[in-house]
């Protein structure tokens, strides 16, 4: 998977970002439902890791795109915006 | 074998430098696929972006106070460069009203106050963000990029749709994406020859779930004519 920048000061600042450091958050502990790829249909174009908000989209060794289920929270914006239909949410128990 | 050469990311940095482990946005939050495509963008003077609040010191009450969005407080992120500043505003409409949804005064204000670059732009139209950034970088003197986020919270729509949403405000004519250079030529990045109802736009967001056929044909009149407005600016080529 690609790196990841250091986060810099300044960039903390985000009002995205928590600030309590005590408060630990696992953003795929809010996951409903999870993108799953159909293969067969995938063209590998990357759309869908263009419009991940989280970033949790990553690009295999295969070509073929998949989700970081630690940083998924199951939006389903990368299930809507693929343009074949390759990505199904699907619902966890 | 690729059956498509077209290969999107291609177009930006693959690294990612906002994908914190404690990012606390919502599902679906355009606010955070807006500012991890503007870092990338900002790739080599990330170091030099600092975020501030709307109301911070007289430098934004000029550009702020005179709009509708003076009551809600938009992230903003300014990045100190050399002549200038570059000021980029992730505007969620979190005040929430229709008149913030529909106007949207700030980039005019701005090229008033004499800003050499001034764009708008979203998160559903990546590349062209990407683009206007990296112009605000480089253009000479102050520049300011608005950016509509959706928000799946406050607007009250499904999260999914985030993207979406951003392309129908766009394609609506409610959010025109333009951009305004030296010599404050504007320019249109993107057109629709025909645009989308409005109630395309309004309609999944169920803040506006009150609203009226009435309503919804003032506003379009509203939006075609600060289109007009907007449009009767740009120079014939
Ligand atoms: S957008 Fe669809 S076709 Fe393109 S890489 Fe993602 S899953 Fe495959
Ligand atoms: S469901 Fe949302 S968070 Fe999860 S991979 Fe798709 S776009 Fe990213």
């Amino acid at each position: 998977m690609e790196s990841t920048a250091k986060f810099t000061k300044s960039m903390v600042e985000c009002s995205l970002l928590d600030k309590e450091l005590g408060r630990p958050f696992k953003p795929g502990a809010r996951r409903e439902a999870t993108p799953e790829w159909d293969k067969d249909k995938c063209v590998r174009c990357g759309l869908c890791y263009v419009y991940c908000p989280d970033g949790a989209i990553y690009r295999a060794e295969d070509g073929f795109f998949e989700a970081d289920t630690d940083k998924c929270k199951g939006c389903g914006i990368c299930h809507r915006e693929c343009w074949f239909g390759v990505i199904s949410m699907v619902k966890e128990d | 074998m690729d059956k498509f050469s077209l290969f999107v990311p291609n177009f930006l940095p693959f690294k990612e430098y906002f994908v914190p482990e404690k990012n606390i946005a919502c599902s679906g939050c355009g606010l955070a696929l807006a500012i991890r495509q503007t870092y990338k963008a900002l790739e080599a003077v990330i170091e030099k972006a600092e975020w501030v609040k709307a109301g911070d010191g007289k430098l934004f009450a000029k550009l702020f106070d005179k709009s509708p969005m003076g009551n809600s407080e938009p992230s903003l992120l300014r990045i100190k460069k050399p002549g200038g500043e570059l000021i980029i505003c992730f505007d969620n409409e979190a005040g929430g009203s229709l008149e913030e949804a529909v106007k949207k005064a700030m980039p005019a204000i701005a090229v008033a106050e004499g800003f050499r670059y001034v764009a708008t732009a979203c998160p559903s139209y990546p590349f062209d963000l990407y683009e206007k950034v990296k112009k605000g970088l480089e253009a000479e003197g102050k520049a300011y990029i608005h950016i509509l986020c959706p928000c799946p919270v406050a607007w009250q729509f499904d999260p999914e749709l985030t993207v979406k949403i951003g392309r129908w405000a766009v394609e609506s004519r409610t959010f025109p994406l333009y951009e305004v250079g030296s010599a404050s030529a504007y320019h249109l990045t993107g057109t629709t020859a025909k645009p989308r109802p409005l109630a395309d736009y309004l309609k999944p967001q169920y803040r506006f779930a009150e609203i009226s056929e009435q309503q919804i044909a003032d506003l379009t009149t509203t939006v075609e004519s600060d289109y007009k407005k907007l449009t009767d600016k740009i120079q014939p080529e």
